[in-house]
């Protein structure tokens, strides 16, 4: 018999947004359904009601015909359920077997069995094709290394029901593949997998249905050969946006050299030179870990250098920390948001005004009217969907928490030269991500120069002037839009 | 933000918690003690000059934690500082203005340490802090005094221990609550105080956005030795002697006090008024205890009983704020 997921009339309301309002569909054994929409959408709240994290406000989710309630994620991985989580819910400090076997250590008169554990393991490693040991810990795996992990642990569960957010954020092409290949023959095995996910070109490579969510509603099922890309995307956004890279308004006036960086050394990257002009959008490519957020924290202070020659307008600078930099006009907005760009517990005015706190005083005190019209202006001018600037930046989504970091390097207190933009779009939705790409564009036509870092191929090829591909730490090549292809950069990126 | 909004927020906020407590505490002990003596303008100079020490230190612990430290030593800090002083005084003729400000230079140099031992070896500060405290500041107060308690016999020493302003509040008091007061004015409208909750909040993103975590925890670490050694001096003066146990007890009562007044151990939250009601509420309901002829036996558990309704109290009204930001912050 052919197994059944069916989500009923759920409905699911937060503090101020009614995050999921009557939606109802069904997910069939044997193959995988992509959950698509922005960011906000309703995506997460779905994995998180069938996982058991949260419980809806109304409506129901059916196994087989039969009603199932799941109050806590024990009982939903009791009844056959894996989700696995953008976020990694990983035991850092243990090891491979471990993790993997977390809920199933193989006690035998309640003492782990070690060797079986690892024989298990072994043989579940093999099926991933990966180069770690069952006794390898986790912490120091990379983070694509992670992921697979992750996904090991519901692959040995054998759960009939897989749902999977965003897997392939963090991984290589090497590492998709391989998952592209499990997934497949998870499917062929009758198993019901979920597939969130941002890119496109996968929802079209591996899924069968789609179903598409915006702002909490159900907008449509489709079968994925019945459809293509300009459809969905008109149907996640509801209006057509077009091909976001034609509709660029680039700007074309390039200026001198005004970033100049020679052979910098660091404990990560080696031999690494290149040049940033006034105006210029300068994409860096390559795959994860090629190297290039660690050149860019080494230029901005962030992280100590070996050697090497940085000139910022022709004169010669070394800053010692992040805090120098900016004082020389370098604004960085890392690729990790959560974590290192913004301070989730505060609001959307304290997170604008950090680095010009001392240019927001009235005598020896913080001005709230300064504060407040320095924010409340990057609200207006970025369009951040927020009540007022008092929202704590942790309530806002994905594309407006990114709107609030680039609000705070392009205020008109900040005299920012070069901003450096690592994965700005990571994670965030179609409609934004075009309104970034726009926004990259219009800093530099105020001579801003702008180093996009993006392992998205299509955008940092079509919103670049110039790229600079990455591998293993090094520069491996250096094109201009006019000649840049993907399989060159591909090549560039992976080939020795 | 309106002025419906504001009102909210407030009767959301910790301040009002502990408001409320504080108002329960002072009615039931105003009712209950003989003539109502407990609201006494004696008995509440006596309430606050039972909390000088206890602010003094919790001061630097709670900008500390605030900024997502923490400082175990400036009890030991304390003592050391006591014992410097009435060593000195006695000893030798440095006037009083220099050995209090040696003093004061001692404490910062343990806070340094502690700084030193955070920031360039990484190690933890509860670890660090307990290091330095009970072993080096404690240490340094044996061999400074040779092992025994000094008397001191000064006349600016005796004035600090027993001036009081109109026959009433003393001066230790007044001092104390200057310096509370103006703390709390900086922690909450300076750029130094938000630059202080704002690492607190996440100290790698505060440092990528142009902040200097690492000096400000130098400068608060150093802080928070100083109004230890302060602290230390105070309480010697009293005493008239540089006592060996000094205030080695007060490290983990100030700790205590800083929770209590709603300052998290996340980082990043809680204000002066709540440290100062913490303690307030803490010193009045022993107080009480006392006035009401508690066995000192039992005012232990029933601190404990309070401090334990406090922090539920809290957690209740918190749980959903602290569900959302879950435990990507701290």
């Amino acid at each position: 018999m052919e197994k059944l997921l069916e989500f009923k009339n759920i409905s699911k309301a937060f503090p101020g947004v009614q995050a999921l309002d009557n939606v109802s569909f069904s997910a069939r054994g044997g193959a995988v359904s992509a959950l698509l929409g922005e960011n906000g959408a309703g995506k997460s709240t779905l994995l998180k009601i069938l996982s058991g994290d949260i419980q809806p406000d109304a409506g129901s989710v059916c196994i087989d015909g039969e009603d199932r309630r799941f109050a806590s994620p024990y009982q939903s991985i009791k009844a056959s359920v894996s989700v696995i989580y953008q976020e990694r819910q990983l035991l850092g400090a243990m090891n491979v077997m471990e993790n993997v076997f977390l809920d199933d250590l193989h006690e035998k008169f309640g003492i782990v069995n070690r060797s079986e554990l690892k024989r298990k393991t072994q043989e579940i490693i093999d099926i991933f094709e990966l180069p770690v040991k069952p006794t390898d810990i986790v912490g120091r795996l990379s983070v694509a290394h992670q992921q697979m992990i992750e996904i090991m642990k519901a692959y040995r569960r054998g759960s009939d029901i897989i749902a999977f957010d965003e897997p392939t954020a963090p991984l290589t092409d090497k590492e998709i593949a391989i998952l592209f290949k499990l997934i497949r023959e998870l499917k062929e095995r009758g198993k019901i997998i979920l597939y969130v996910s941002h890119r496109m070109a996968e929802i079209f490579q591996i899924t069968d249905d789609i179903i598409v969510l915006k702002d909490g509603q159900l907008v449509t099922t489709l079968r994925t050969s019945g459809t293509n890309e300009r459809e969905l995307v008109k149907a996640m956004v509801g209006r057509d946006i077009g091909d976001t890279y034609s509709n660029l308004k680039r700007n074309e006036i390039m200026g001198d050299v005004l970033l100049e960086v020679k052979n910098l050394e660091t404990d990560y990257v080696h031999d690494v030179s290149f040049e940033l002009r006034r105006g210029e959008v300068l994409g860096f490519a390559g795959l994860v870990g090629a190297g290039r957020t660690e050149v860019m924290r080494a230029v901005f202070g962030a992280d100590p250098i070996i050697s090497g020659e940085i000139k910022l307008e022709g004169k010669p600078v070394r800053f010692k920390k992040p805090k120098d930099a900016i004082g020389s006009g370098i604004a960085l907005c890392p690729e990790d948001r959560k974590d290192q760009g913004l301070i989730l517990g505060r609001s959307i005015r304290d997170n604008v005004s950090i680095p010009v706190l001392s240019k927001l005083k009235r005598g020896l005190f913080m001005s709230y009217r300064a504060e407040e019209a320095l924010a409340a202006e990057a609200v207006r001018k970025y369009s951040i969907r927020t009540p007022s600037t008092d929202k704590r930046t942790v309530e806002l989504s994905g594309g407006n928490q990114q709107k609030t970091i680039l609000g705070r390097w392009t205020s008109d207190k900040m005299v920012t030269k070069v901003l450096i933009l690592d994965e700005p779009t990571k994670g965030i939705d179609v409609g934004t991500k075009a309104e970034v790409y726009q926004m990259i564009h219009d800093f530099a036509a105020t001579g801003i120069g702008v180093i996009f870092i993006s392992s998205e191929l299509p955008e940092v090829l079509n919103v670049s002037d110039n790229i600079i591909v990455m591998q293993n730490g090094r520069v491996t090549g250096r094109v201009s839009r006019q000649e840049a292809t993907e399989e060159l950069v591909v090549a560039m990126s992976m080939l020795e | 933000m309106g002025a419906a909004e504001r009102v909210k927020n407030f009767l959301k906020s910790k301040t009002f918690t502990l408001l409320c407590i504080l108002v329960a505490i002072m009615a039931f002990f105003w009712y209950f003690s003989a003539n109502h003596s407990f609201l006494s303008v004696r008995n509440i100079t006596s309430i606050l000059y039972s909390m000088v020490l206890f602010i003094l230190f919790s001061i630097g612990v709670s900008l500390l934690v605030i900024f997502g430290e923490f400082d175990l030593s400036p009890g030991y800090v304390g003592t050391a500082a006591g014992a410097t002083l009435a060593t000195i005084l006695s000893g030798t003729g440095i006037p009083w203005f220099l050995v209090m400000l040696i003093c004061l230079l001692l404490g910062i140099v343990f806070g340094l340490i502690n700084a030193v031992l955070v920031n360039k070896f990484r190690v933890q500060s509860f670890i660090a802090t307990l290091a330095v405290g009970s072993f080096l500041a404690k240490g340094f107060s044996y061999i400074i005094s040779g092992g025994r308690a000094i008397a001191i016999d000064h006349p600016v020493i005796d004035w600090l221990a027993s001036y009081k302003l109109w026959d009433v509040v003393p001066v230790t008091v007044i001092i104390s609550v200057a310096l509370i007061l103006v703390y709390g004015i900086v922690l909450a409208k300076t750029q130094f105080g938000r630059s202080i909750y704002l690492c607190g909040g996440n100290k790698e993103a505060a440092r990528l956005a142009g902040l200097d975590p690492k000096k400000l925890s130098y400068l608060l670490f150093a802080n928070s030795g100083m109004l230890g050694a302060m602290a230390g001096v105070l309480f010697a003066s009293r005493l008239k002697s540089g006592n060996l146990d000094g205030t080695n007890s007060y490290s983990f009562p100030a700790v205590t006090a800083v929770i209590f007044g709603g300052i998290s151990f996340g980082g990043g939250s809680g204000n002066m008024v709540g440290c100062f009601l913490g303690l307030l509420i803490i010193n009045a309901f022993n107080n009480g205890l006392t006035i009401m002829r508690v066995s000192p036996n039992w005012t232990g558990v029933a601190s404990g009983a309070l401090l334990i309704l406090a922090l539920t109290l809290d957690y209740l009204s918190n749980r959903r704020v602290r569900r959302q930001i879950g435990g990507k912050t701290s």
